[in-house]
């Protein structure tokens, strides 16, 4: 937990130092910051996902969870172990108004230190990664390169890599969290205390398997109830990962 | 060769006429198709990828529309990670932000951006006066209303009845073009909206209906 912990302060920094800027007309033809936050969630679950790891289900009927020491340091010992991840993943995308839930399914790579491959095919394609310093988005056909260095938002969030990775880890009094258990899951609730955060999330969701200690889903409510929810299948771990997979042409 | 190049450069010339210019324009007494809003009335949901460029600044996502009722029009733009950025609602005359990300909070933008929805929703179609006119190859049937200050000008293609083009004008001068292409079961694939006074691209690509 103390790693979850550490890089949702990161994450709020950051959040926190977006929100300081300031925000230029877009019409005047100025730069934004709006692209950047599509970095946003995959950064968080990014985290999310490195701090434990993952595989697939959905509990019904919690209750609070007594040991919370021993679960943190369990989590904390799983992720040390991991040196490489990829998965399948599912995004269901729900918005009250409608009938339909938005379904985006896509894989993703992940290789200590600092690389990741986060990748839509299906029902677009669209893939972002980020290999220590550079952060790659492509988006038909057409690649964006950012470096990570180029300015302070990249910087915190290649720190916070480091920091995850080599286990530099901080308390964050940003977030509430709560510990709830069933037979066959853990359920972490972390709730942002911060306004900034407060205004686009409610709550995240954590559902993490009791058998290897593994993220099954990962749910970010918004303050409407509306939610985005991501489940990972075929979740492989420590198996070879070549450095180009992180290198976007 | 020669002739080959200088015929198709008049026939670019000429096309560009015909279709830009509305001078070349000529009035009829009835439109020979009707206009209908692309998003029909059948209160079905529509998903674009949706690509949005801004003085050279490029931002993607998925837009997603709603028909609620009758006359009621959700509009929701979420990041392909599956962050909502806006959520507009049209119904009937009346537009409610619902919400938007502090970063597209911008006056202007939203402003723009929610004028060219509503272009594309034709949601008060029904209440606007039309005159019509013809091409000078006839190809396409032209439905001119007023929208405040602005004319929109839309062309059917008489030969498929489907929307192809509306321009937004100001004393002919054209503002805002959308194009309407690809059509499957009546709907348009692709609608590319762009903007000739300020630098906005608007691109929506459709995924699923």
């Amino acid at each position: 937990m103390g790693k979850l912990r550490s890089n949702i302060i990161v994450f709020d920094k950051v959040y926190a130092e977006r929100s300081r800027s300031t925000q230029p007309d877009v019409i005047s033809g100025r730069h934004t910051e709006l692209s950047r936050s599509a970095f946003f969630p995959v950064i968080t679950l990014f985290f999310l996902l490195i701090s434990f790891s993952i595989s697939a289900q959905v509990p019904a009927g919690y209750k609070p969870l007594k040991d919370t020491t021993a679960f943190k340091q369990k989590m904390e010992a799983q992720s040390k172990l991991v040196t490489t991840l990829e998965s399948d993943f599912t995004q269901e995308k729900y918005l009250s108004v409608m009938s339909e839930k938005i379904i985006s399914k896509g894989h993703f790579h992940f290789k200590k230190v600092n690389m990741l491959r986060w990748e839509y095919n299906d029902p677009y394609s669209y893939l972002i990664a980020i290999n220590k310093d550079k952060m790659f988005i492509k988006d038909n056909e057409k690649v964006s390169k950012y470096d990570i260095n180029s300015n302070k938002m990249f910087k915190s969030i290649n720190e916070m890599m480091v920091n995850t990775v080599q286990g530099n880890l901080l308390n964050n009094k940003d977030y509430k969290a709560k510990f709830y258990e069933n037979d066959k899951f853990y359920l972490l609730e972390l709730s942002p205390l911060q306004k900034g955060a407060k205004d686009f999330l409610k709550v995240i969701q954590l559902y993490i398997n009791k058998v290897d200690y593994a993220v099954d889903k990962v749910k970010m409510i918004e303050p409407s109830d509306d939610y985005t929810s991501i489940e990972f299948t075929n979740r492989k771990t420590n198996q070879p990962i070549a450095d180009e997979k992180f290198i976007i042409k | 060769m020669k002739n080959l190049l200088l015929s198709s450069f008049i026939a670019i010339l000429f096309s560009a006429c015909h279709f830009g210019h509305y001078g070349r324009l000529t009035k009829a007494t009835s439109a020979s198709t009707s206009l209908k809003p692309i998003f029909g009335d059948n209160f079905n949901s529509f998903l674009f990828k949706t690509n949005i460029t801004v003085y050279g600044k490029d931002y993607s996502g998925l837009l997603v529309t709603k028909q609620m009722s009758p006359k009621d029009y959700r509009v929701i733009f979420t990041t392909e990670l599956g962050m909502k950025l806006f959520d507009f609602e049209f119904k009937d005359t009346a537009f409610t932000l619902h919400y938007c990300v502090p970063q597209f909070n911008k006056p202007k933008l939203l402003k723009v951006i929610q004028k060219d929805i509503e272009t594309l929703l034709m949601n008060n179609l029904n209440k606007k006066t039309f005159e019509y006119f013809t091409d000078s190859k006839m190809l396409y049937s032209i439905h001119k209303s007023k929208n405040g200050k602005l004319d929109n000008y839309y062309f059917t293609d008489k030969s498929t009845a489907h929307l192809v083009k509306i321009d937004h004008a100001k004393k002919r001068r054209k503002k805002t073009t959308f194009i309407l292409s690809n059509y499957q079961n009546d709907f348009p694939g692709n609608i590319l909206i762009q903007h000739h006074d300020i630098k906005l691209k608007i691109e929506l690509n459709l995924l699923k209906k």
